[in-house]
């Protein structure tokens, strides 16, 4: 009852030892449409449900190329993410021209992450209300981070976050043990199984409102294109994880 | 007293060298890439500072050396040393790799040229990573230039034959440094701002080696020294 006398600006605490309005900022990143990401030894896979604001309208993309080697999917303010997008490109432009080669993942998600904390730490500022998910290959392996709005940052072995993404995390929880060792199109169905927990009961994945994004050692980010998910939607009815078990 | 602050205010631009390292020879051999140099800061034609080791390691698997001012090789070192450390800021375990600074050099040195203040410097960068050599020219304008021999200074000019002659780049280390001592021994008697003490370093998987200075053979004997038949007498 007394959070409203805590929670005006970023730079007053509560007597808990919370500021509120970070809290608050983490609340638009749980608003916004599920996203999710999940790795194995050699390839990442981000998985998003697109909204449609309207019949009229198109879907909003969440998932953005920030380099070759470096992808992103978000969750929350659409605006918010998309400055976050330009500053994470141009560092990655940056470090190409300075040193020809690609921008080390983690060192960016720490910069990004940096970026946020400011935010947070200003009483004429607000953070930022979107949290990302940061898919990278880099010479020290495959990664999958996520970015909160707080200026935390983490690294996972997969991850959703979004609107209903408890019901993927519980998916994982059951069968990421599988993941570093599947290949490309067990790790897409095994993201397409779990963002199918979380859609609502009168939803459906369609090839217009899924995104799938894949990163590999050797190959770049692309999209996979409506037909291709069109396939794998497909497959999704007989998709089995334990058959995955006996294989091995 | 009068301070003219104009003066102090107004940036000079590098026009010459004042105090100069002499030629850098630089060849891959089969398991890494070896660098010699002399040992020499000239100060104009006056032999200066005769034990200056110039071989700079800047990271685990990378050597850095040039010719030119050497004052602005130091600020270089300083430089090179500063992305090294800014792994350990970041705390990712994520170490530039020798290919990162020949590109940062090149970068540096066009941006300074662009200024119409250059960097005096002909650098060479050498490393291995990931199981590869690496080897590469920046001159004093910012090219950049990935080879398997570089030579500097006066080098180009004198050894490119004997390079050429004696080494290939799938040669030993012990062959590849045998060519760059022949090198220096006719860098010393034909170029005037050379020394007779030379420095070697390599690096190869295990990293880094630099060695202790060493003195050349010189040979000043030769029939044509003594005769002096190529040369025309003067006469009254």
């Amino acid at each position: 009852m007394l959070k409203h006398l805590y929670d005006t600006d970023c730079v007053t605490w509560s007597p808990q030892g919370k500021l509120f309005q970070v809290e608050y900022a983490m609340e638009a990143v749980k608003q916004g449409s599920i996203c999710l990401g999940l790795k194995s030894n050699d390839h990442v896979v981000l998985c998003s449900l697109k909204r449609q604001p309207s019949e009229l309208a198109g879907y909003q993309e969440k998932q953005f190329k920030i380099d070759d080697h470096m992808a992103i999917a978000i969750a929350g303010l659409t605006a918010d993410a998309r400055v976050l997008c330009k500053y994470m490109r141009t560092e990655c432009l940056e470090y190409k021209y300075t040193y020809e080669s690609h921008h080390p993942v983690g060192r960016l998600v720490f910069k990004v992450a940096e970026k946020s904390q400011h935010k947070t730490q200003s009483g004429a500022k607000r953070p930022y209300g979107v949290g990302l998910l940061v898919a990278g290959i880099d010479p020290n392996g495959v990664h999958l981070f996520e970015t909160c709005p707080s200026g935390n940052y983490y690294e996972y072995k997969c991850q959703a976050i979004g609107s209903r993404s408890q019901a993927a995390r519980t998916y994982f929880e059951s069968w990421f043990h599988l993941f570093q060792k599947s290949n490309l199109e067990q790790l897409i169905l095994h993201g397409l199984s779990a963002i199918k927990k979380a859609i609502m009961e009168d939803e459906e994945l369609n090839e217009k409102n899924v995104e799938v994004g894949i990163l590999g050692k050797n190959q770049k980010f692309t999209h996979l294109n409506a037909q291709e998910l069109k396939n794998y939607i497909a497959q999704l009815e007989t998709f089995n994880p334990n058959s995955q078990i006996q294989q091995e | 007293m009068i301070f003219n602050s104009e003066l102090s205010a107004q940036q000079q631009h590098t026009t010459s060298p004042v105090v100069t390292g002499g030629s850098v020879i630089a060849l891959a051999y089969k398991g890494g890439v070896v660098i010699g140099t002399d040992t020499l800061c000239s100060y104009g034609s006056m032999a200066a500072f005769k034990n200056v080791e110039k071989i700079a390691q800047v990271s685990k698997n990378t050597i850095y050396v040039s010719s030119g001012e050497y004052s602005d090789f130091q600020q270089v070192v300083k430089e090179l040393a500063k992305i090294d450390r800014s792994a350990l800021q970041y705390d990712d375990g994520v170490h530039p790799s020798p290919r990162d600074y020949g590109n940062f050099l090149a970068r540096l040195s066009y941006k300074k040229r662009c200024k119409i203040n250059p960097l005096y410097l002909q650098n060479v960068i050498a490393g291995f990573h990931n199981g590869e050599r690496y080897l590469a020219l920046v001159d004093i304008y910012g090219t950049y230039l990935e080879s398997n021999f570089v030579t500097t200074g006066f080098a180009s000019y004198f050894c490119k034959a004997i390079i050429s002659n004696y080494w290939n780049e799938n040669c030993t280390l012990d062959q590849a440094k045998q060519v760059i001592r022949e090198c220096f021994k006719v860098l010393f008697c034909r170029d005037c701002r050379a020394h007779d003490v030379i420095q070697l370093g390599y690096v190869d998987e295990q990293g880094v080696h630099v060695e202790q200075p060493e003195r050349v053979e010189t040979k000043w004997d030769f029939n044509g020294f003594k005769t002096r038949a190529n040369e025309k007498l003067h006469t009254q």
